[in-house]
């Protein structure tokens, strides 16, 4: 689903550069795939590379699916705009129907009065749910997570894992955590991110025994 | 054709957030973009009404002042909204098919269908109710007008490309565009110059397009130091600078 080929990613950091990655080549295949490497190795710089937000230096990656913003997004909201006129931007340059996304996004961020209301007069949650909300209304061949995945109180986020695991035939993950329990949960191949290189394992026990000796 | 559908798509999308978003906190929104102007316009005219009997060189006042200020305030106006437009919607390009240009592009959109509007209700307002002239010519004002929008859209992308790297780059063109009030015939006429003035004036390419303007309006204006081929080659020099800097440095866009 996605193919690397001869990417190289630099960063200018002061007293340096730092090498997210060095000349890496390889084909990701669509499945639920976990991200692992220790901390400031680049996962969230490689996710969104992945998403196309962020530019590699050299080399060429190539996607044949639809990728997601990274879940749970909400920068690009703005402040002074309804929740309404947020999620009908996002609708209209993904070229999804205006109305019925706005339906599914109003039914499942239970936002109430609050979605015809300005985005600042949210509270932390109730901009979370509206965020998670729009990313689950886009049908996307494969999501990407960073981190965050539990938002808003228990029964929110049952409602969550639910809408998920019903998009999970169709649609596929790509997940950064160094939550073990989280990535054993959805992700079944495992990628490390170590030294500006890739490993791609099949199995995902194996990425999590590299990523243990990493931590050594 | 994929790529070309989803920019109209993008561009088209952020015209609309734009239009909502630019006067977001005041309650009449999109409305008070079109007032504004066309207000300060109307209190402008007045006030040099009151003082400046003789400039214009005899012609009615009102008129070739708003002729002038409506050319030159739109082009300050477009060309200082596109060059913010990367910064101020870089959480945008979050979303991949949200290019930085594609910004600038709905800004270009935005105000130059703002400022026609504000300029059509200007003009009619003149002729309706100040008993003004109707204009000779509507295509050379359009010409003119189409001139002084694809400058603006060249200088705003190249500042917007400075900014990248120097933000401060934005009070220098402030400065910059504040005395270039006064010598771009927003309250004089090129002809009107004595010589050695007018020479030096000429340089400045702002003029040659707001006399242009006013060349369309009146009939048998003075146009012989108007040069449109010197306007010309600054809209497409800008406008190199501004797309392939763009295109340079497009690594900065996060």
């Amino acid at each position: 689903m996605i193919d690397l080929t001869d990417v190289s990613k630099t960063y200018g950091l002061r007293g340096g550069r730092k090498v997210v990655l060095n000349g890496v080549t390889i084909s990701l295949p669509w499945r639920n795939t976990a991200i692992l490497g220790r901390n400031g190795a680049g996962k969230s710089t490689l996710l969104r590379m992945m998403a196309g937000i962020e530019q590699h230096d050299t080399g060429t990656i190539r996607r044949n699916k639809s990728i997601s913003w990274p879940i749970g997004f909400r920068g690009s909201f703005h402040h002074e705009l309804s929740g309404i006129e947020n999620v009908r931007f996002v609708a209209r340059i993904y070229g999804q129907n205006t109305e019925e996304m706005i339906d599914k996004v109003e039914e499942f961020a239970e936002l109430g009065q609050f979605f015809y209301e300005p985005f600042k007069t949210y509270s932390s949650g109730m901009g979370a749910r509206l965020a998670f909300g729009v990313s689950m209304a886009v049908n996307f061949d494969v999501f990407l997570i960073d981190e965050v995945m539990a938002v808003g109180d228990a029964r929110f986020q049952r409602k969550s894992k639910e809408a998920f695991s019903q998009r999970l035939p169709q649609s596929r993950i790509i997940m950064v955590s160094h939550a073990m329990a989280a990535l054993r949960d959805y992700c079944d191949c495992g990628l490390v991110v170590h030294d500006g290189k890739l490993t791609y394992y099949n199995e995902l026990e194996a990425a999590i025994d590299h990523y243990n000796t990493l931590n050594k | 054709m994929t790529r070309l559908k989803t920019s109209f798509r993008v561009i088209f999308a952020l015209v609309l957030r734009e239009a909502r978003v630019r006067h977001g906190r005041a309650r009449i929104g999109y409305t008070w973009a079109i007032i504004e102007p066309v207000l300060l316009i109307s209190i402008l005219t007045f006030l040099f009404t009151q003082v400046g009997t003789g400039v214009g060189s005899g012609r009615n006042f009102p008129l070739f002042f708003a002729t002038g200020v409506l050319a030159f305030s739109m082009f300050r106006n477009t060309s200082t909204y596109i060059s913010m437009a990367f910064d101020q919607n870089r959480p945008l390009f979050n979303y991949p098919m949200v290019k930085p240009i594609d910004t600038s592009i709905a800004r270009l959109v935005l105000d130059g269908a703002t400022n026609f509007l504000v300029m059509t209700l200007v003009l009619c307002f003149q002729v309706l109710a100040l008993d003004a002239f109707p204009p000779n010519d509507i295509p050379r004002m359009l010409l003119a007008f189409g001139l002084l929008l694809a400058m603006a859209f060249g200088a705003g992308v190249s500042l917007a490309v400075v900014r990248r790297f120097m933000p401060t780059i934005s009070n220098v063109y402030m400065v910059i565009m504040g005395p270039a009030f006064f010598v771009s015939g927003v309250f004089f006429s090129l002809a009107d110059l004595p010589t050695l003035y007018r020479e030096i004036v000429a340089w400045n390419p702002l003029i040659h397009g707001i006399e242009e303007f006013r060349a369309g309006y009146y009939p048998e204006y003075p146009d012989a130091d108007i040069d449109l081929f010197y306007l010309t080659i600054w809209v497409v020099v800008l406008n190199f600078i501004g797309l392939v800097g763009e295109w340079l440095t497009r690594f900065r866009q996060v």
